[in-house]
């Protein structure tokens, strides 16, 4: 039993040392700076075809091409709020213990150890002097706690009482931070949605995975646009949304970048924009059966091509397709055949002999384009409490900055007609700043103590 | 007169501040350290003048912005913030021997912004990732910080040479003018803490503007986590003073360390990663 004791106090020992706080501290820096120097997010095959099949098995399998999802790095976090809070917990009664106490029982011997002191003698009468040494300490300090005996005066200040809490202070706010960030990861969620001009979606791509969720309303595109500077540089983004339940528009907003739109605690915000096809007429052809026919198709919708049963459809689009220019993939069902052929069709080279699916020549005869705006959704109901946690941290480190605990005692007694004072004090940091703040009072002291 | 000149003046300024605060310590003349002091700070009045002449002129040209936006305004704001640290720190410990190393890093500053091609000067418009009030409290805040980080380090730097000299069979006279060795930890200790202080509020405003802009108030950018990196270095510093055996010269080698995460988030990521802060490189 006594064994096991031992042992779990050299655990909690360990746990609570400021040795395991500078090594956290420096292992999430090497971390942290591993996962900048390695592109993070990459995929199994991006890191063989990078590294090569060892290296890059190696990397994949401690975490490093994903450093802060690893059980590694989040290992490291637990343990630092491990350390905070048991290094906390046994340094707080000790120093609630220091602020509450009183020091009782003042003494000369005692205050001549102190490293700033400084002992004098007045002729001044016995009561004057003891008023005066009140007087100073409290204009020049604080109003300190007079206790009279018989035959001694003491006194004692304090300033900046709280001042050593303001760790405690600094260290609640790296873990109410820390979980802020939790609950939201839990409770929240990160996405994308793409919606062209005139379009509405539901439909959340969440950027952790492939997953997708659908909200509780539909948002609306009712316009995009961006504006640039005469030197080109883009100037603003701008879409105009509206939000719909059931089809009826319950809200409409205009967000830009670095304005978004909050809506039933989900958020907008402007992050991309492109171009999309709307509708392309095509012109299909094949000489050898002389076939030649024009259709309209919408994006992503097919349709049978005229006098036959063959069916196309225009399934992709990209704006500039190797530099040719914009392109149309297009899918062609043959009737009677299994599988389907596609395409991609240059949309500025008509007569490229490319442009062609199975026995069809295929032209784009028009195109009509329009604009996505890209927008990035969140909801997040732990940010409040990491903006807490910002604030304590802030004032705490603030005040942790300004103050510092500084007391101040003073000690006097009749000795043969003249009178003995002994002052000294001490502070909790900043000893210089503090020396130079004890002798002022002390020079106070000499003149008024003449 | 307009703001390329006051700026121009000011890298000169800066230069004969340094050479005049190294002649003073060198040849141990208290009257050159005083003028290295005025030129510092006439210099830096001039400096004053000529960013907020570049600020009014962006209103000229129709842009309307503050001049925190991008490397080269960045880099004359550092070097603006650390000489203003400085001199207030000069003011208050009455210590004009430790002049010579911000002057240093104020002087490089400027001169890198002057005379490096590429770091362009003109007057650009603003991005829209930037346009927002949370510019001008991100900048200053975290500059301040990077600045009160390069005074401590080179008070640190004054540290282990005295440190050095004093372990050594003949102690350098020059170092004699250095304040004491426990006086030179105590002050960097504070600047240290300052620039904590001002760092912590640097990632926070970017961390709550990142949230009110892209909706994540951390995304691992690498800008992000670098600045993270240089938080958690300087939090062991701050905590290794209070462990015994840390104190002196790890602390001040540590305080070394961390201003080279400074530069390294400043420059490093500019440079050799990509991410958020792109625009810095322009």
């Amino acid at each position: 039993m006594e064994q096991q004791a031992g042992i779990w106090q050299k655990i909690n020992k360990t746990l609570g040392s400021l040795k395991l706080t500078l090594f956290v501290f420096l292992t999430l820096a090497v971390f942290s700076i591993i996962g900048t120097l390695l592109p993070q997010g990459m995929t199994e095959q991006d890191l063989h075809e990078r590294f090569g099949p060892g290296l890059g098995h190696w990397i994949e399998s401690v975490g490093f091409h994903d450093v802060y999802r690893t059980g590694w790095f989040r290992f490291l976090l637990l343990l630092l709020c491990v350390n905070l809070v048991v290094c906390s917990l046994q340094r707080l009664p000790k120093t609630l213990k220091l602020i509450r106490h009183e020091e009782g029982d003042i003494n000369p011997d005692k205050l001549l150890k102190l490293s700033t002191h400084v002992e004098l003698t007045t002729r001044l009468p016995w009561e004057e002097t003891r008023s005066r040494l009140t007087r100073v300490l409290s204009d020049g300090f604080a109003s300190p706690k007079v206790s009279l005996s018989s035959d001694t005066y003491t006194a004692y200040a304090i300033r900046g009482k709280w001042s050593p809490l303001m760790v405690y202070v600094v260290h609640s706010s790296v873990l109410i931070v820390l979980a802020g960030a939790l609950f939201g990861s839990i409770f929240g969620f990160k996405g994308f949605m793409q919606i062209s001009e005139g379009a509405s979606s539901d439909e959340v791509i969440l950027s952790s995975g492939h997953q997708q969720i659908t909200l509780p309303f539909k948002v609306r595109c009712d316009d995009f646009d961006v504006s640039f500077y005469d030197t080109g540089a883009p100037k603003e983004f701008r879409s105009d949304l509206t939000v719909l339940t059931n089809d009826q528009p319950v809200h409409r907003q205009t967000i830009r970048v670095n304005d978004p739109m909050s809506y039933e605690g989900i958020t907008f915000y402007q992050s991309s924009y492109g171009n999309t096809l709307k509708l392309a007429e095509l012109e299909l052809s094949d000489k050898a059966a002389g076939i030649s026919q024009k259709m309209t198709l919408r994006f992503r919708e097919g349709g049978s091509i005229p006098g036959t049963q063959d069916r196309v459809q225009l399934v992709q689009y990209q704006p500039d397709f190797s530099r040719f220019g914009p392109a149309i993939g297009v899918v062609l069902q043959k009737h009677g055949q299994q599988e389907s052929s596609g395409s991609w069709i240059l949309v500025n080279m008509p007569d490229f002999h490319g442009n062609r699916i199975e026995n069809y020549h295929v032209k784009v005869l028009r195109t009509e384009v329009s604009q996505y705006t890209g927008i990035q959704v969140k909801k997040d109901p732990g940010v409040w409490l990491v903006y807490a946690g910002f604030t304590a941290m802030l004032i705490g480190i603030g005040l942790a900055y300004y103050t510092s605990q500084r007391k101040i005692w003073v000690w006097a007694a009749p000795k043969g007609s003249a009178q003995r004072v002994v002052i000294a004090g001490r502070a909790n940091k900043n000893s210089l700043a503090f020396e130079a703040e004890f002798t002022q009072l002390c020079e106070r002291f000499m003149n008024d103590l003449k | 007169m307009n703001s390329s000149l006051l700026l121009s003046v000011t890298t000169f300024g800066y230069f004969g501040s340094t050479a005049l605060y190294l002649s003073g310590v060198v040849f141990r003349l208290k009257s050159v350290l005083t003028i290295g002091s005025l030129v510092a700070l006439a210099t830096l009045i001039i400096q004053t003048v000529g960013i907020g002449l570049r600020w009014k002129e962006s209103y000229d040209l129709g842009y309307g912005h503050a001049p925190l936006s991008n490397l080269y305004e960045s880099l004359v704001f550092a070097a603006w913030a650390i000489m203003l640290l400085y001199l207030i720190m000069e003011y208050r410990t009455r210590q004009r021997t430790l002049g010579v190393f911000p002057a240093l890093f104020a002087f490089l500053a400027m001169a890198y912004a002057s005379f490096s091609t590429s770091v362009d000067a003109k007057i650009q418009p603003l991005l829209p990732a930037l346009k927002s009030n949370w510019l001008i409290a991100h900048v200053i805040t975290c500059f301040l910080g990077y600045a009160a980080f390069a005074v401590a380090c080179g008070i640190s730097i004054v540290y282990l040479i005295k440190k050095t000299n004093e372990a050594g069979d003949k102690p350098g006279a020059m170092m004699a003018m250095m304040p004491e060795a426990r006086q030179l930890e105590e002050l960097n200790y504070q600047l240290i803490l300052f620039g904590f202080l001002w760092l912590s509020l640097g990632i926070i405003t970017g961390s709550v503007w990142a949230n009110s802009a892209w909706g994540t108030y951390w995304s691992w950018d690498p800008k992000e986590t670098w600045s993270l990196i240089t938080w958690l270095v300087y939090a062991a510093v701050l905590h290794a003073r209070t462990m015994q055996g840390w104190r002196g010269k790890r602390a001040a080698w540590l305080s070394l360390v961390g201003f080279g995460c400074v530069l390294f988030t400043y420059f490093g990521v500019n440079f050799l990663l990509s991410g958020l802060h792109s625009y810095a490189t322009q």
